[in-house]
């Protein structure tokens, strides 16, 4: 196939003559292939396409989603995806097979108002979409702040290989879930940083198109352009058999997301939940650099190191299970499907081990509530 | 239509000072309502309109769907202070009869079919009038629609011509649409080359109908010029070509 400069288009523009296959937001009329969308046009190895720059969200199967609780039946909950096609969530996901409608109460697992993250498994334009919340990180998000961006942003958002994101998630210590439906939601323990982290995405979605935006988003989350420092972590021989020390203040250590970095965090400490564990965390940060961003991967490197979980001195432990117990009924239903995930590297468990500070998490856990009442 | 006065004096000059195939200045904006998925304001000589898109979304009433293809929805409404004597708000038959061609004439470019029950609505409200209004109205929903998202075969360009003392003219303003001969708005894809609105008020031979038709078609290739730039500079700046890799 020829090459194919990438140009500017507006619906009607013809984007090149020939015998082109037509992908993404083009048609082809005569021997022309034409823009539908406002965009970039390119040419990829199968054909033209146009990368739209506007337009609102039109879901699409394995989408991985946010949505919004709006109303149940007795068999299936209605979830606003930021569409105009509201999809269902079958009560039968959640609860397996043998759900009972007389015997189940829907609105213990999730009510009005809460937010899901779901994946769309059938939707054809003469029916709804369907969802799932049975994959790995996918499920209610306990607590957050939610925005909603321009779905034809996101891809802007997260940057390539995830640049965009990560700067943003490490500069602000916040972990950023997003939906490919346009639905943003930020979670973390410092408020400043949530607000900083919105205030952020917004300038992306404001100005994604324009050129040097990596740079600007830099400047204002003062990151310096240079990669990170190296590890401020103290060397292991001053660690008594703790973690204490390292997160002793409640912050989020500065370590770069080197494996080396991870590895000397691990090495102090000396009481990890399992060796299991630990080589999981490896895994998974191996897995982190080398796959593509993906919404349920959507978390700071950085964040690894305040998981209570995995080092269970760090937190008090009634914390970590309060906050897990919210989910233990959802995660009891999953547990045969977890017996197959377990030798994969997890990433979706950091959900339930957020605060360790007793009471701020609940706080958070009503202002996401609240948060998710006002939308 | 009785002519009382002459309209194009001997310099060939019309009521405005314009040539007869000059158009009235246009100016375009786009994205101006933030609440809206799609926006559009134009000025149009002394037309002021603004154009709100909303959709693809959920119809209501639910039985207005349609199962293959996405229902659409113009309003055309004068705002009561958009002309000399205040205008009732009410929609008058002027307006639903407004409203119905603005759709017809956008429906061809609008690729319905890829938004299946859902309603995209689009809102045209005249804020200031001067003749003409149903093209400008067309001209700013095309670009509003387009700002939107929505997929569209190609961008519709609306135009008057008309009759004024026995010449065919471009673009005709308010009085030389009450007191002239003949007016014609048209609406035009540019690159499909097909007319997708062709209205007449008047008297026309033949020939005078022909040399209307092309004046005006001419007339909707120069407003076309003016909402690609109006949507370029929007979208991309005084950038004409792709500087850094989006994703």
């Amino acid at each position: 196939m020829q090459e194919l400069k990438r140009k500017y288009v507006i619906p009607g523009d013809k984007i090149v003559d020939g015998n082109f296959r037509p992908l993404m937001n083009v048609i082809r009329i005569g021997n022309s292939i034409i823009s539908t969308r406002i965009g970039i046009a390119e040419a990829g190895r199968d054909g033209i396409k146009v990368i739209p720059l506007s337009g609102v969200y039109i879901p699409r199967i394995n989408d991985i989603v946010i949505g919004k609780i709006v109303d149940r039946s007795s068999l299936s909950w209605d979830v606003d995806i930021n569409s105009c096609f509201s999809a269902h969530l079958p009560a039968q996901d959640v609860f397996g097979r043998d759900f009972s409608p007389a015997r189940d109460d829907m609105n213990r697992e999730l009510a009005t108002g809460d937010l899901i993250t779901a994946r769309i498994i059938a939707f054809d334009r003469t029916r709804d979409p369907m969802l799932t919340v049975q994959d790995r990180d996918l499920g209610k998000i306990p607590h957050g702040e939610s925005l909603r961006i321009s779905a034809t942003r996101v891809p802007r958002l997260i940057g390539k290989r995830g640049s965009m994101i990560q700067t943003i998630e490490q500069a602000t210590q916040t972990r950023v879930i997003i939906g490919q439906n346009g639905v943003v939601v930020v979670t973390g323990r410092n408020q400043d940083g949530i607000g900083l982290a919105v205030k952020a995405i917004k300038v992306v979605e404001e100005e994604a198109h324009t050129s040097n935006l990596t740079q600007r988003i830099k400047v204002l989350l003062n990151v310096p352009d240079t990669t990170p420092a190296q590890p401020q972590v103290s060397p292991p021989s001053s660690f008594a058999g703790s973690a204490e020390k390292s997160a002793e203040s409640g912050d989020i250590p500065e370590v770069s997301p080197t494996k080396s970095a991870l590895q000397s965090v691990s090495n102090i400490v000396q009481q990890p939940a399992s060796n299991e564990q630990q080589s999981q965390d490896r895994g998974e940060q191996e897995q982190d650099e080398s796959s593509r961003r993906h919404p349920e991967q959507a978390r700071p490197d950085a964040s690894k190191f305040t998981d209570s979980s995995h080092y269970p001195s760090i937190s008090p432990s009634s914390d970590a299970t309060s906050v897990a117990s919210s989910h233990s009924k959802a995660r009891s239903q999953d547990d045969r499907y977890r017996k197959s995930e377990e030798q994969r590297p997890v990433a979706g468990d950091t959900r339930k081990t957020k605060t360790p500070v007793k009471g701020i998490h609940d706080r958070l856990q009503e202002h996401g509530k609240k948060e998710g009442d006002n939308r | 239509m009785s002519q009382t006065k002459s309209l194009i004096d001997k310099q060939g000059k019309r009521t405005d000072g314009r040539t007869v195939g000059q158009l009235r200045n246009v100016k375009i904006s786009v994205g101006v309502v933030k609440n809206a998925d799609g926006s559009a304001y134009i000025e149009f000589g002394k037309n002021k309109i603004i154009v709100a898109v909303y959709g693809p979304r959920e119809v209501h009433p639910k039985h207005m769907a349609q199962p293959d293809r996405c229902v659409l929805r113009c309003r055309y409404h004068m705002s009561p202070f958009s002309t000399d004597t205040r205008k009732n708000p009410a929609p008058s038959r002027r307006e639903v009869e407004i409203s119905k061609v603005m759709r017809e004439a956008l429906e061809p470019a609008l690729m319905l079919e890829d938004y299946p029950r859902a309603a995209i609505d689009v809102y045209v409200e005249v804020l200031q009038a001067d003749g003409g209004s149903r093209c400008a109205g067309i001209s700013a929903a095309s670009v509003a629609l387009a700002d939107a998202g929505i997929n569209m075969r190609d961008l519709v360009a609306a135009c008057a011509a008309g009759k004024v003392d026995d010449k065919i003219v471009l673009d005709i303003n308010d009085t030389e649409d009450k007191e002239g001969g003949a007016d014609m708005p048209v609406a035009y894809t540019p690159h499909l080359d097909e007319v997708t609105l062709l209205q007449l008020d008047g008297i026309l031979t033949r020939d005078q109908f022909n040399q209307c038709f092309d004046t005006a078609v001419e007339g909707c290739k120069m407003v076309y010029e003016i909402q690609k730039q109006a949507l370029m500079q929007r979208y991309f700046g005084n950038e004409t070509e792709v500087k850094e890799e989006i994703q």
